[in-house]
């Protein structure tokens, strides 16, 4: 196991200082400023909700102090590689809805695309504004060793964790000052501008004033709410729910106080299903009847595009460096995981054979809800996967249990190390690709977890970037 | 604005005023338990409470029976009323908290540790009846924390606007019906008006809007009488518990909602004519008409303005 801040029991270089620093500080001191952070979230009200089946509730997520430190050599070379993968998702999304290079160069198995239940039949030939489909990519990130880093999935439909990466920045600042005094950490907080400049870059064809963006929520019980609602205050813009919008001869228009205003950018955050349930999910309350059509009609833009989700399937995800190789003639800067899909038979095969040392997944699934770590995992609960591959193998991938890199966490009275992993937030606009120097670090706070989900006994860390 | 965002911060106000008023009731309640009385008033008192507050029904349908304790459990924690403190204060922070980005962070604060201090209270207290003034003292305490955080803090655009009508609507709505509740012991027909009785009666309502000192000043320490009580409730322009106070203010910022939107309304028309009515009113003129009377039109007319207030910036028609 890679740990960061160690080498050969000796303190890396670039962490020296902040090593230092942990191990200075009292045991009461650590106490207290623990207790402090949490207030401070507390007070801001960054929650999010755990959902069950009766009732959700507000919980803090975990913020461990020992911030996560990424040198600036390490960080030039994810940060192209995040580029270069958010660039060829794009293109990607292009082509398959449109002529679908990819599969005549038959790169590609037809039915993996057009079979895939997150492919959008009504979005083939739409001419989707500057032919971004997924401007705003979140892709998790784990390191294997000194220098290798290895991209998980790329979360293409609305990744959260932003916020969260702003504000712990936010509360380290506040705590500890007199280590952003020593050492020179590259800034986040340009991340609202950048996401609106690229949000208003993509505005549809219709427009032709100064675009009007919104954030569109399912509401206040959505566990990412406090993120939206982040994001609106900190862009200036507003945090709309589908029955504050509604359409009117293809236009769609918010209910304000003065009247009807158009919209023109909704940069939304639910689920494509549940947009507009006269073209999808009639059932959906969330939605905006008649949205889809004022979409296809080049009245209003929706960001993400419906649709791109086929984009962060598990199964697709296996083909990116393909994807990489076929639209940009590059080869991927950052490594994939070995992916085994089920649905081939020889995969099967070997997954089937070699379950106690894989990680399945399925699909579509995600929040770390639906897969099996074989390595922890009962005999029974392994028998239950077989049987689910068994019955449906195109359902499931398998990958390495990979052994993520670890940073110490302040556990009681000592620092204690914990995996981790990144998830960086790259925003692809009409002109530009860009990201903030930084990302979200989670860490699983239980001892030997793999699982950094803020929902299964996840926290986050503060990420810095060093300006060497 | 959104016009769901006007909607929350409308109610978000109106709940904490809400909070507020129930408080003030309590305490009323709770000076009455501590003053010998037979033990047939004593329950009429407890009686009214639940009137004024407008939950007797929703009580009676849990509890059964006048029962001092479970009222004020039922006024301050019990989740199955919608208008407890506890679920005015939650009502609050939720509808604030859809509305983040509207409030400054400062009044989100200030409703949001609110909350979470009461959850705290409710966990931490063994004795309603003896905690009760310390309950009532925090629950104040937070209302006027969240209120002048609110006028020092926000913006003074239409957010702000919104705000203090619902503070506004809340409080002409409650004086009203605390008044009504107790209308009779203003009725000049009672033959023992100025007697020990009547002043116990009517010092309690003072009381119970907070305005028991307010009124010796501004009456200069006279004697009470009930024409003095319902011009001081009614139409005392300086007692911010009265009706005039409250019609005064929700004209008001109706009518700068008016001016900035460029737009005329319903309730912008309605709200005019109260304010100017209610201003060429004296207490012998409501004596005249009956109080009851005039409390039982006061309130249907404020509930039109309301509605058509709702109608024009709510749900965005005025039909």
């Amino acid at each position: 196991m890679y740990n960061e801040v160690y080498k050969n029991s000796k303190v890396r270089k670039f962490y020296n200082q902040i090593y230092d620093w942990a191990m200075s500080l009292p045991e009461n001191v650590v106490v207290k400023k623990k207790n402090e952070a949490e207030n401070l979230f507390k007070k801001i009200g960054i929650t999010f909700s755990v959902y069950n089946n009766f009732d959700s509730t507000e919980r803090l997520i975990p913020f461990d102090m020992f911030p996560r430190i990424i040198s600036s050599t390490e960080w030039k070379k994810i940060k192209r590689g995040v580029i270069q993968r958010a660039l060829a998702v794009n293109a990607f999304l292009n082509d398959i809805y449109n002529s679908g290079e990819i599969i005549k160069a038959k790169l590609i198995p037809e039915d993996l695309i057009y079979k895939n239940p997150a492919y959008e039949v009504k979005m083939i030939g739409f001419k989707v504004p500057k032919k971004i489909y997924s401007p705003i990519i979140g892709s998790d990130i784990v390191r294997i060793n000194e220098k290798t880093f290895k991209v998980l999935e790329d979360n293409c439909r609305t990744p959260s964790g932003v916020s969260y990466m702003i504000e712990n920045r936010e509360i380290m600042m506040r705590m500890f000052p007199e280590l952003f005094e020593k050492l020179k950490i590259e800034t986040v907080e340009n991340y609202p501008n950048y996401l609106l400049d690229t949000l208003k870059s993509l505005a549809p064809r219709k427009c032709n004033k100064e675009p009007k963006v919104v954030i569109l929520t399912p509401g206040s019980l959505n566990s990412a709410y406090y993120e939206h609602s982040f994001l609106a205050d900190l862009m200036g813009v507003e945090l709309v729910q589908g029955n504050d919008l509604f359409v009117d001869e293809s236009i769609t228009f918010m209910k304000t106080t003065r009247g009807p205003e158009k919209v023109d950018i909704i940069y939304r955050r639910i689920d494509d299903k549940f947009i507009d349930p006269i073209t999808f999910d009639s059932s959906s309350l969330i939605g905006i009847p008649g949205l889809f059509d004022s979409y296809k009609s080049g009245n209003v833009n929706i960001c993400s595009a419906p649709g791109s989700g086929i984009a962060d399937d598990k199964a697709i995800y296996s083909y990116i460096p393909e994807i990489i190789k076929f639209y940009l003639g590059e080869e991927p800067i950052l490594e994939n995981v070995k992916t085994w899909r089920c649905c081939e038979e020889d995969a099967k095969k070997y997954v089937l054979n070699n379950l106690n040392k894989l990680v399945v997944k399925e699909v579509h699934g995600s929040g770390g809800y639906g897969l099996l770590i074989g390595s922890k995992s009962s005999k029974k609960e392994i028998e239950i996967f077989r049987k689910k591959i068994l019955s449906n193998p195109s359902n499931y991938i398998a990958q390495p249990i990979l052994e993520l890199s670890s940073v110490p966490i302040f556990d009681k009275k000592k620092l204690s190390p914990r995996h981790v992993d990144l998830r960086p937030f790259c925003l692809v606009g009409a002109n530009k690709t860009k990201l903030v120097d930084g990302g979200l670090t989670r860490v699983a706070l239980n001892q030997g977890s793999l699982v950094v989900n803020s929902s299964q006994g996840g926290g986050v860390k503060d990420t810095w970037i060093l300006n060497e | 604005m959104l016009s769901r965002t006007a909607e929350n911060l409308f109610w978000s106000a109106r709940y904490i005023e809400r909070a507020d008023s129930l408080a003030r009731l309590l305490e009323v309640g709770y000076r009455i338990s501590l003053i010998p009385n037979t033990e047939r008033g004593y329950t009429n008192e407890w009686e009214s409470i639940l009137e004024t507050s407008g939950i007797k029904n929703e009580y009676l349908k849990k509890y059964k029976t006048i029962s001092k304790e479970k009222i004020i459990f039922f006024l301050l924690f019990d989740p199955e009323n919608s208008s407890s403190v506890k679920n005015c204060i939650k009502t609050a922070r939720e509808n604030i908290r859809m509305v983040r980005t509207a409030v400054t962070l400062e009044v989100w604060n200030a409703v949001n540790s609110s909350y979470h201090e009461l959850d705290k209270n409710l966990k931490d207290t063994k004795n309603i009846l003896k905690e009760l003034p310390e309950i009532i003292e925090w629950t104040k305490k937070q209302v006027n924390l969240i209120r002048g955080t609110i006028l020092n803090t926000q913006l003074i655009n239409d957010g702000y606007d919104f705000l203090i009508l619902g503070t506004y609507f809340e409080r002409a709505d409650f004086t009203a019906r605390i008044v009504n509740v107790k209308y009779f012991i203003l009725l000049p027909s009672i033959n023992y008006v100025g007697g020990d009785i009547d002043n116990f009666q009517w010092s309690l309502m003072l009381r119970s809007i907070s305005s028991f000192r307010a009124f010796k000043w501004a009456y200069g320490g006279q004697e009470i009488t009930y024409t003095k009580i319902i011009d001081f409730l009614i139409l005392n322009m300086t007692c911010p518990r009265s009706l005039i106070f409250s019609i005064e203010k929700i004209n008001h910022h109706i009518g700068r909602l008016s001016k900035l939107y460029k737009q005329t309304s319903t309730s912008q028309k309605k709200i005019g004519l109260m304010y100017k009515n209610i201003k060429n009113l004296s207490a012998s003129k409501i004596t005249d008409i009956g109080l009851h009377e005039f409390l039982k039109s006061f309130i249907e007319e404020i509930n039109f303005v309301y509605k058509k207030f709702e109608q024009k910036y709510f749900f965005g028609s005025e039909r």
